[in-house]
């Protein structure tokens, strides 16, 4: 009994205080974003998009597109993506093998014929079936190419861009008109340093969609929806601003992603044996860059960029889930010699360690150490009082961290015209705390056992990886 | 333990409120806000866009918040114009109340107000803040160089030429906006920028090199015909790309001397310069570099030949040792 | 006899609205009626519908740019010889040649001029 005990009081005293740090970081965080943001809408008012527009030094950029299976969005997808206000851009689709009829619908639709295209072989991919240019459309090509993968079809694409900047997105991401010239921005202030951008993405459920574009903002009807969408608030509005500043941005977002080319070349472009080749290879791209002790930057555009669409049922989500902690597990093992090591700056000493004890483990503390404080009171080591108080600090804790950052959007971008969503997004936010987070944080904690059993479903997770939205895992 | 608990939640739930209350107030004063402004542009847009687009208009009286309302509106349109556009919008500001009043924010202790003011500024077109630009061209936020560099490009202010040169040069001004910038200053600066294309820092000779393609004129191909044999690497890559964009017929033959660069980047440039030159003459070199060179080098080789000889690039392309290259460039020119 | 004359359409294309309402302004007060389109898709099926006298087309629309409207003018029957003048911040030799080549009439710098662009109109319009 006593042994119990004691177990059960570590358990839930590293709980308690591992829950404490995490949530300090958080509100610290939340400062740092407030005056970040502040600063960048001001600047807003003095630095519009139109300069970026016009300016003759704003480099030409590839959108690659992967699609696998995209029959029924392809079309309009790509057309919208022709409209994006920008000097000079190409489109390049990845046709990944799809067996629906993905590659006939953009070749009806948009008069394709073969090209012999010189490709680059800097990156090695699957075989590559034919490559086509649209007639109408000279800057629209389709690279057609057995299937690989994510990873794979992504790498066919830089093999095939023309121009030194390529933006990687999900074929189903909704983009804003102006989301090339936003994410462009940092890259044209300062080309010798910046390297890669990304920027917000915002959850298009329950949007009304036009012609490839968002009209209409409105919150989900599904309520596994609009939680997600408090949650991506939190994600991006307070953690990505903080880690960018630090220049230790670890995730710039597999559905929109701006890089330049050649240096994803030079790190031998996205590996395909992780899940999560977006995160993976911006923490390569820090490794290698910092390794070389070369000045530069990743960071994050805090301007809403691209709209995507979240899962709405629970076995969706968890799986989608699942995966973004697997993804995550596979590149912090991968790069573990960052972890704690000064030689990569804030990156080795903050954010590895940071995603690897909070972000990593958090939902293994958090699945054994609510029960083992609930032990602790049943062995009536602790009052119920103070068990209850404990529950009761957590959630608020949740609760105000989701209140800072939807105060933060609406200080900021407003999207939400209608009152009755902030409204809603308010209950939920309260809501959110009691049961959503847990179950997140339990099918997080599933992923540990995937992890183990890799050998297993590898091949069939890998070359379905398109269906759900390939982002890089959310902060708690 | 208890009682620091209870704080805790007690602070928490303060904090709470907070943001509640933060919300609901700044979305009502937003959407306020919003109203009186749209209300305010709809009636005063017609009399901007009269006064910009080029007729005497008479103005009425009006209140300060509808003269800061017309302020922005005219100083929005004024960024798509210029010549007599320009000249009466200069005239409509000068000496008014809210262009004192971003005179006098230039110094304001919060530097995004500075950078505003400075922004503002070049929008209200009237030369007299050009002294008080160079001098924000020195300030120690970056935002405020910036939106003062480009305000000075903005008022075409000829004296500003060489602050903005050197702005580029020393990177305290975003490249792309001193460029920009510059451009906007135009013929004035290029007494500035020529000079600059015989400064002993390759850097320097590169940046101007690379604005004479913009700004320039044919009297500078001697000079961008020098650059073409620089020293530095990127000095004769940008002389080559500056040639290309002046279109000029003079520098044919650098160029195609310049295709036996050592360095791929300069083959390159030389190769597209030459496709906008249009000379035929070069083509069986330009054929060889699409056949042999580095991917990049050896592609802009065979786009040149496709502008310049789409006969002789189809005939190259049905050889058998054509390369990728050449084929992709026959195939895009038969779509 | 007297002919009454229905003043000339100008139709302008430009994906920004303050170019649009400048130039409408200074068109309609220099005696002109003006058709406007925000890309260059609608500016081809406007031009098509409303045959206008002369277009004034801004090159850097997303989508279809201003050399691509002008080419897909001058290749449909109906309007090929409506006279196409090109606006754009791209300006050198290289951009005005593209210009000709794709069979734009003139070519105006953006920042522009809105009454040096009426008479512009009225040039062009007088030469044919």
């Amino acid at each position: 009994m006593t042994a119990l005990h004691d177990v059960a009081l570590v358990v839930a005293t590293v709980t308690l205080v591992y829950f404490t740090a995490l949530n300090l970081v958080y509100l610290a965080f939340t400062g740092v974003a407030w005056r970040s943001l502040n600063r960048h809408l001001r600047a807003r008012g003095h630095a519009p998009d139109e300069e970026v527009f016009s300016s003759p030094v704003t480099p030409p950029v590839s959108v690659l597109v992967p699609a696998y299976d995209e029959e029924p969005t392809i079309v309009d997808s790509v057309h919208s993506l022709l409209a994006l206000r920008y000097p000079e851009h190409e489109v390049i689709v990845v046709n990944d093998g799809s067996r629906d009829r993905t590659l006939e619908r953009l070749r009806d639709a948009f008069d394709l014929v073969p090209v012999r295209k010189a490709l680059r072989v800097v990156v090695p991919t699957a075989p590559i079936r034919g490559v086509y240019v649209s007639r109408r459309h000279r800057h629209l090509w389709v690279v057609d190419k057995e299937n690989g993968g994510k990873a794979d079809a992504l790498n066919a694409g830089v093999n095939a861009s023309r121009y030194p900047y390529v933006l990687a997105i999900d074929a189903d991401a909704i983009l804003e008109e102006d989301s090339l010239l936003r994410v462009v921005r940092p890259v044209v202030a300062e080309p010798d340093v910046v390297v890669a951008t990304g920027g917000i993405v915002r959850i298009a459920n329950g949007c009304r969609v036009d012609r490839g574009r968002v009209v209409d903002v409105r919150l989900p009807k599904s309520r596994l929806a609009t939680l997600q969408v408090l949650e991506y608030f939190r994600a991006f509005l307070i953690g990505r601003v903080g880690w960018s500043r630090m220049n230790a941005l670890l995730i710039v977002s597999g559905a929109f992603g701006l890089f330049r080319r050649s240096l994803v070349e030079e790190v031998g472009g996205y590996s395909s044996d992780t899940v999560g080749e977006d995160i993976e290879l911006v923490v390569r791209l820090h490794r290698h860059l910092r390794e070389r002790d070369e000045p530069y930057r990743i960071e994050f555009v805090p301007d809403p960029v691209c709209w995507t669409e979240a899962p709405e049922t629970f076995r969706q989500l968890s799986r989608q889930r699942r995966r973004w902690h697997r993804g995550l597990g596979e590149t912090l093992w991968r790069h573990r010699r960052l972890a704690a090591n000064g030689r990569y700056g804030a990156l080795g000493t903050a954010a590895v360690p940071y995603f690897l004890f909070f972000e990593f483990l958090g939902p293994l503390v958090e699945v054994l150490g609510l029960p083992a404080i609930l032990v602790w009171w049943l062995l009536g080591d602790l009052s119920g009082v103070f068990v209850a108080a404990f529950l009761v600090v957590a959630m608020l804790l949740g609760v105000v961290l989701s209140l800072a950052a939807l105060t933060l959007e609406e200080h900021s971008f407003r999207r939400h015209r209608d009152g009755r969503d902030v409204v809603r997004l308010i209950g939920f936010s309260v809501v959110e705390n009691v049961g959503y987070r847990q179950i997140v944080s339990f099918w997080r904690f599933l992923a540990f056992f995937d992890l183990v059993r890799r050998r297993g479903d590898w091949g069939e997770m890998r070359r379905k990886g398109f269906t759900t939205v390939a982002e890089a895992p959310l902060p708690r | 333990m208890l009682e620091a608990l209870g704080i805790a939640a007690l602070t928490l739930a303060a904090l709470s409120a907070g943001f509640l209350i933060a919300l609901v107030a700044r979305r009502g004063a937003l959407a306020r806000e919003e109203r009186r402004r749209s209300e305010l542009e709809a009636r005063l847009r017609p009399l901007a866009l009269a006064l910009v687009a080029g007729d005497d208009v008479e103005l009425p009286e009006l209140e300060a918040d509808e003269r800061a309302m017309l302020a922005e509106a005219i100083g929005r349109l004024s960024r798509r114009v210029t010549g007599d556009a320009r000249r009466r919008v200069a005239a409509y500001f000068a000496g008014t109340t809210p262009f004192d009043a971003e005179l006098r924010a230039l110094r304001d202790r919060r530097a995004w107000r500075r950078a505003t003011a400075a922004y503002r500024l070049g929008d209200m077109a009237c030369g007299d803040a050009t002294p008080a630009l160079l001098d924000a061209l020195a300030d120690s936020d970056a935002d405020v160089r910036a939106a003062a560099a480009r305000s000075l490009g903005r008022l075409g202010a000829g004296e500003a030429s060489g602050a903005l040169v050197e702005a580029l040069v020393a990177s305290s001004v975003p490249r792309a906006i001193a460029f920009r910038a510059i451009l906007d200053v135009g013929p004035d600066a290029l007494r500035d920028v020529r000079r600059l294309a015989a400064d002993p820092d390759p850097a320097l000779r590169a940046a101007a090199v690379e604005l004479l393609g913009w700004l320039g004129d044919a009297s500078d191909d001697a000079l961008l015909i020098d650059a073409v044999d620089d020293p530095s690497a990127e000095v004769r890559a940008r002389a080559a790309a500056a040639l290309g964009r002046l279109a000029s017929a003079d520098g044919a033959e650098a160029l195609t001397r310049a295709l036996d660069d050592r360095v791929y980047f300069v083959r390159l440039h030389a190769a597209r310069a030459l496709g906008h030159v249009g000379e035929r003459d070069a083509v069986p070199r330009l054929l060889r570099q699409a056949r042999e060179d580095r991917f990049e080098s050896a592609r802009a080789a065979a786009d040149a030949v496709a502008r310049v000889d789409p006969d002789a690039l189809l005939e190259a392309a049905a050889s058998s040792d054509a390369g990728p290259h050449l084929h992709e460039a026959a195939d895009l020119l038969r779509v | 006899m007297s002919v009454s004359h229905s003043p000339p359409l100008v139709l302008v294309a430009d994906d920004d609205p303050d170019i649009l309402d400048l130039v409408r302004y200074r068109l309609e007060r220099s005696g002109y009626a003006v058709a406007t389109a925000s890309d260059g898709a609608e500016a081809v099926r406007l031009a098509g519908e409303l045959g206008p006298a002369l277009a004034v087309v801004d090159v850097m629309m997303p989508s279809l740019n201003g050399f691509e409207v002008t080419r897909r003018l001058r290749e449909a029957p109906e309007t090929a010889r409506i006279p196409v003048i090109l606006l754009t911040a791209k300006a050198q030799e290289a951009d005005v040649q593209q210009g000709f080549d794709a069979g734009a009439d003139d070519y105006i710098r953006k920042p522009f001029s809105p009454r040096e662009l009426s008479a512009r109109v009225q040039a062009v319009l007088g030469r044919r």
